[in-house]
């Protein structure tokens, strides 16, 4: 158990986060002013598609980010510390410690030369002060936990002997042998096979509720968050377009991306002729529109849209950064807005969502 | 022939085409026929039969003995019929893929037969084979792998027009750009190379090049799985809108029952490389009859969080294709499984209305149970 001070309030603050890669063709605004919480024991799904920012965000709160990128702007608080403020020292002892990460592909994740036990012992002498025995108990102990059988075996083989499921299984238990307050996992079920995806999301509804660890889940699977998340970002070119509680991102999204998203999956339990599309891709982080991000692919676009549209709350906790009303009609001040009046009436509508 | 020739280049190698292969053996009035015949939309276009295909575990001194072998296809039997399309599902090593490559003849078949319009794939000189490969095409999974990064997409689409007798470069070009704009592609990158386009514009080259000998029948291997899901719905509806409008067949294999499912007539489920259910699709997900399937149907997260379902978590790993399990191959992990099961192998048989299980007790499967909220309509 880590011993931090009980801090009130969210477990995880991130605020105005901005994280940009400076590359030879320009400046990649992967994460431009992210600004959202996670409370203690919530799961929050962040989705997107390829290249929104949602695992640069979550390398952000690590601290991982590589050169050419930079965190640029930005808090993140973890139990009210800016961790953004730390010496690199101090932050190896928060990664693992209070913060632990599953990837989405175990296999490069893992070690090939040591036993899968030693990698868990590893990290559990890293952060308690506890004999090599005493850690291996550890990780024996743990790798039941995430329901791997025959457990004394298996932590005496190599990574190359087991499944993709078994992998991401010693991971989780790696991740949590430390007992961290914060789990953030980065696509960890993508590699997987359906019938074992459903076993690690049991594995971490579980432990989550056991332990009353938070969980920063990163996916692009919708149906994977319906089912794990209490609460939802959508990010969309690194900005988050929507966030609200589960059943009301599913029920009654409001920006446009959103329900675009939900409406162009095939569902299994309704039969369409064709499904519906967002038209167009993804723009070039290099070449992003002016105002509103997502405005090329939009239906519903407006005039007002070429300037950057408000970040509003539509709903009790229902965030949209969209200029349509809360109940999705013409903005107040008026679709063909333009400049400063525009400007003035995105400024007055934005809520702080500190 | 009229539904073939889409432009007077197509048609013109066409002629070129057909004319060699006369000589060569394969009579034109031979394929006119069943292209003719085929118009009714009845009667299977592709029928195969107890298909096996083993890969040898070679190992020892010279690395030569054969110490086993990895049973990625065994016994094998469906058809598929004209115009409709065909899904395979399963999870990774169950055979899907190996399958699809020995329809195509990609790789040799270790037994079992494969029947195009009657005729035995496996069975043709180099010359039919070669024929048989303008019928039939392939789409595969990744669009980065797939298409060659040194030639344009001119030169990708036409590769196949050339090779069977399209020589000209202005004809080529023509039929080139005719292509891209059907699949949703600006005509003036024809130029251009696979690097400068996105994973689903590339998805959209690999299904031009497909396309450019006019097939009668393609091969989709996970078509769509290396994409984001807002290009997704837009290679889907590209790949039925095509259909609609060459009279397509498709064999679609995924690994997401929901794309599958969205997409095909007809659905086949397989593990470890036995068929263990064929179905109308949605009567598949209505009452599956085996339970795999309904298995495979729980574990699928569903983008609804009001909704609760029935959960079958399967306990264990898939067993390896090279040692699969006695009798049943699912019994070790089946929540249904009986002692019968792990002794006797059973056969894919009909339980009604051409609903095909391999299970012993494939009547008691019961549908997945869904549990909406009151007030949600279903």
């Amino acid at each position: 158990m880590t011993v931090t001070e009980r801090h009130v309030g969210p477990l995880l603050e991130i605020k105005g986060l901005k994280t940009h890669f400076f590359t030879q063709d320009g400046v990649v605004k992967a994460v431009d002013d992210v600004t959202f919480q996670i409370s203690h024991g919530q799961t929050l799904g962040v989705v997107g598609e390829s290249g929104c920012g949602k695992s640069v965000t979550s390398l952000s709160v690590m601290r991982l980010i590589d050169r050419p990128g930079r965190i640029v702007a930005g808090e993140v608080l973890l139990n009210g510390e800016d961790l953004l403020a730390k010496r690199d020292a101090d932050m190896r002892d928060v990664r693992g410690d209070q913060v632990s990460m599953i990837f989405q592909e175990p296999m490069t994740s893992l070690n090939p030369v040591f036993t899968c036990g030693d990698q868990i012992a590893e990290a559990v002498q890293q952060h308690t002060a506890v004999s090599r025995r005493e850690a291996w108990d550890r990780a024996i102990e743990m790798m039941r936990v995430v329901g791997i059988a025959d457990a004394k075996r298996r932590a005496g083989e190599h990574p190359h002997q087991l499944s993709g499921g078994m992998r991401q299984r010693v991971m989780i238990a790696m991740a949590l042998s430390t007992d961290p307050d914060l789990l953030i996992a980065d696509e960890p079920t993508t590699a997987l096979d359906v019938t074992i995806q459903a076993q690690i999301l049991e594995v971490m509804r579980d432990l989550r509720t056991k332990n009353r660890m938070a969980i920063m889940l990163i996916t692009h699977d919708l149906g994977v968050v319906a089912e794990m998340a209490d609460e939802v970002v959508v990010m969309y070119a690194g900005k988050v377009v929507e966030r609200a509680d589960v059943r009301t991102v599913f029920g009654t999204p409001h920006h446009p991306y959103t329900k675009g998203l939900l409406l162009s999956i095939p569902r299994l339990d309704e039969r369409v002729e064709r499904l519906e599309v967002i038209k167009g891709t993804v723009p070039s982080p290099l070449n992003l529109p002016t105002g509103c991000l997502f405005k090329r692919r939009c239906p519903y676009r407006m005039r007002v849209c070429d300037t950057a549209p408000p970040y509003q709350e539509v709903g009790p906790g229902h965030f949209s950064r969209c200029w349509l009303t809360p109940a999705g009609e013409e903005p107040a001040v008026g679709a063909d807005a333009t400049g400063d009046e525009a400007e003035a009436a995105a400024e007055q509508l934005t809520v702080e969502t500190r | 022939m009229t539904e073939r020739p889409i432009s007077e280049p197509t048609s013109a190698a066409q002629a070129t085409t057909e004319g060699s292969m006369t000589s060569g053996g394969q009579t034109s009035a031979q394929r006119t026929a069943a292209r003719g015949g085929a118009g009714a939309g009845a009667g299977p276009l592709l029928e195969v039969n107890d298909l096996v295909k083993h890969f040898d575990i070679r190992g020892g001194l010279l690395g030569i003995s054969k110490l086993g072998a990895v049973r990625a296809v065994d016994g094998v039997s469906f058809s598929v019929n004209e115009g409709e399309t065909l899904g395979l599902v399963g999870e990774s090593g169950c055979g899907k893929t190996t399958l699809g490559k020995v329809i195509l003849r990609l790789i040799p078949p270790t037994a079992g037969r494969v029947n195009f319009e009657g005729k035995s794939l496996f069975d043709l000189s180099s010359r039919e084979l070669k024929a048989a490969r303008r019928d039939i095409q392939v789409v595969f999974q990744d669009p980065y792998a797939s298409l060659n990064p040194r030639m344009s997409v001119g030169e990708i689409v036409g590769e196949g027009l050339y090779v069977h007798g399209m020589t000209n470069k202005k004809e080529r070009e023509a039929a080139v750009r005719d292509l891209l704009k059907r699949v949703g592609l600006n005509q003036a990158h024809i130029h251009r190379y696979p690097h400068e386009f996105s994973g689903g514009q590339r998805q959209r080259i690999g299904i031009a090049r497909a396309l450019a000998l006019r097939p009668k029948f393609i091969v989709c291997d996970e078509p769509v799985s290396a994409l984001d899901v807002s290009i997704q719905s837009q290679v889907l509806n590209l790949l039925s809108d095509l259909q609609d409008e060459f009279q397509l067949t498709y064999l679609f294999i995924a690994h997401n029952l929901a794309v599958v499912k969205h997409l095909s007539t007809r659905v086949g489920v397989m593990y470890l490389g036995k068929l263990v259910e064929l179905s109308d699709a949605d009567e598949l997900y209505r009452s599956p009859a085996h339970p795999y399937t309904k298995a495979l149907l729980s574990a699928i997260p569903v983008p609804d969080p009001t909704v609760r379902r029935e959960r079958i978590v399967l306990k264990g790993d898939l067993p390896s294709p090279a040692n699969p399990p006695s009798g049943c191959r699912f019994h070790t992990r089946c929540p249904m499984a009986q002692e019968i099961c792990k002794t006797e192998e059973p056969p894919l048989r009909d339980v009604g209305g051409g609903h095909m299980s391999a299970c012993h007790f494939a009547e008691e499967v019961t549908p997945l149970e869904i549990r909406r909220p009151v007030g949600v309509p279903a």
